[in-house]
């Protein structure tokens, strides 16, 4: 089974929230949106992309090109099953550490912030 | 998105998508045109993101074992520190492979160029030793030999690329721009197939190279790498296409054989010629006490016809399938009765 990094994460999860939509800058931009307050930058986005892509997390495609791109096509993505395998898995574990964080800091009171 | 307001300068996009590795250029480029907003900010941008995109191509053309074959070859004909120095611009230049086959012109002006480069080599040692020197043990016969296969090299060498170029024009594209799953599985299978064949093919060519390598005495290192590439090559399992497999992962699979098979026969190529080139280079030791030999000469000319050849072959080959996988990067799927209207295309969802 595949495990993932933090940023592996943040990722799969942004393409997941973007759907058809899902391209360098959408991704990026929504990976900046849940990775607050920490700055990610586009190039560490791609590479993220490139490895999952490899793992066969996600899979790719070139969209018609267009004028706002100087003519050029966007790379979409999209999750495979295996990639949302990973990703449930991942957030049943990050469920776990909440649940236990909160156990131990202050019962029900407490909240991630 | 919206629309950038403006576009880049033309020449800072030119530097900037020279930077960028040729298979993600398109779409990193057209991410940072679209985030534009001045040329600082557009620089600034780049620089962050560039070094990340030519490592993630490093790593994605990496294959390990064809950069150790590789690595031994370097050694064997220029010894460690060249080794040391080549391999992470052998990595670097996977990173930056064109993912088209080179313009004709070009290879026609690179044929040209190395002919003329060879003609002048040549006129310089016959003014250096005039008139046919006797004392270089080269009688006015074998000059005028030379001088004649120096004048048809030309020819001969744009003959080659031009023969590569027609043959690369007449294979058939692999498909137009929508393309059922079935179609893509069977030109898949075919791949696969075709590859296997070819494969077992070579290994068993590459064993009895090894074989004869020990009866002509080669160098041991070249005779390992003959072995071990034998080896390889009967020992490689392709992965096999899952019937459960849908159009997008199918298609992400075939790209990723295809590099990788590509990968390997660029090493191959290298390797069929590595026994003549290590010849040459211990002929060129040999003589190195006197540089300026004649047989200096023809073997410094002999190499790089050579490295020309296989240089050109790898360039076509390699630009032929990076084509291919561009084209499987926009075929989009093709519905058919088969699918089932209740689920949704992995292509639309």
């Amino acid at each position: 089974m595949e495990s993932l990094g933090q940023f592996e994460q943040i990722v799969l999860t942004a393409i997941l929230a973007l759907d058809d939509n899902a391209y360098g800058v959408t991704i990026h931009a929504k990976v900046e949106d849940l990775s607050r307050p920490k700055k990610a930058t586009r190039g560490a986005v791609y590479a993220t992309l490139d490895r999952m892509e490899d793992k066969g997390l996600i899979s790719s495609w070139l969209s018609e090109p267009t004028k706002e791109r100087g003519g050029r096509s966007r790379r979409h993505y999209r999750i495979e099953k295996s990639g949302e395998k990973a990703l449930r898995d991942s957030a049943r574990t990050a469920q776990r550490l909440v649940e236990t964080i909160a156990q131990n800091l202050g019962g029900l009171a407490w909240k991630p912030r | 998105m919206e629309a950038a307001l403006s576009s880049p300068p033309e020449w800072l996009e030119r530097v900037v998508q020279i930077a960028i590795p040729p298979a993600a250029r398109e779409s990193v480029a057209g991410d940072l045109w679209e985030t534009y907003e001045s040329p600082w900010q557009y620089a600034a941008e780049a620089l962050r993101t560039v070094p990340f995109v030519v490592v993630s191509q490093m790593r994605r053309n990496l294959n390990p074992l064809a950069l150790m074959l590789q690595g031994g070859l370097i050694y064997i004909c220029l010894g460690g520190p060249a080794t040391l120095l080549l391999l992470p611009i052998l990595m670097l230049r996977d990173a930056y492979q064109p993912i088209a086959r080179p313009s004709p012109r070009r290879a026609i002006r690179e044929a040209v160029l190395l002919s003329s480069a060879a003609m002048v080599m040549l006129f310089l040692f016959m003014s250096v030793h005039p008139p046919f020197p006797v004392r270089a043990g080269v009688d006015p016969f074998t000059w005028m030999s030379l001088f004649l296969a120096a004048l048809f090299l030309s020819p001969f060498l744009c003959l080659f690329r031009a023969g590569l170029i027609m043959q690369g024009d007449r294979r058939t594209a692999l498909a137009d721009q929508e393309l059922s799953k079935d179609s893509l599985a069977s030109a898949y299978e075919d791949f696969l197939r075709g590859t296997f064949c070819r494969n077992i093919l070579e290994g068993v060519a590459l064993g009895f190279a090894a074989a004869c390598g020990f009866a002509f005495a080669w160098n041991g290192i070249l005779i390992g790498l003959f072995v071990l590439a034998a080896i390889y090559l009967l020992m490689d399992s392709v992965p096999r296409a899952s019937s459960a497999c849908d159009f997008m992962s199918l298609r992400t699979r075939y790209q990723r054989e295809l590099v990788r098979q590509e990968q390997l026969r660029r090493f191959l190529r290298w390797l069929w010629f590595a026994p003549v080139l290590v010849a040459l280079q211990a002929r060129l030791s040999e003589n190195s006490s006197a540089p300026a030999s004649l047989t200096v000469l023809l073997n410094c000319v002999a190499v790089a016809i050579l490295c020309f050849l296989v240089a050109a072959l790898n360039r076509e080959f390699g630009g032929r399938v990076q084509e291919e996988i561009g084209q499987l990067d926009r075929v989009r799927e093709r519905l058919t009765q088969t699918v089932s209207l209740g689920e949704p295309s992995a292509a639309n969802r």
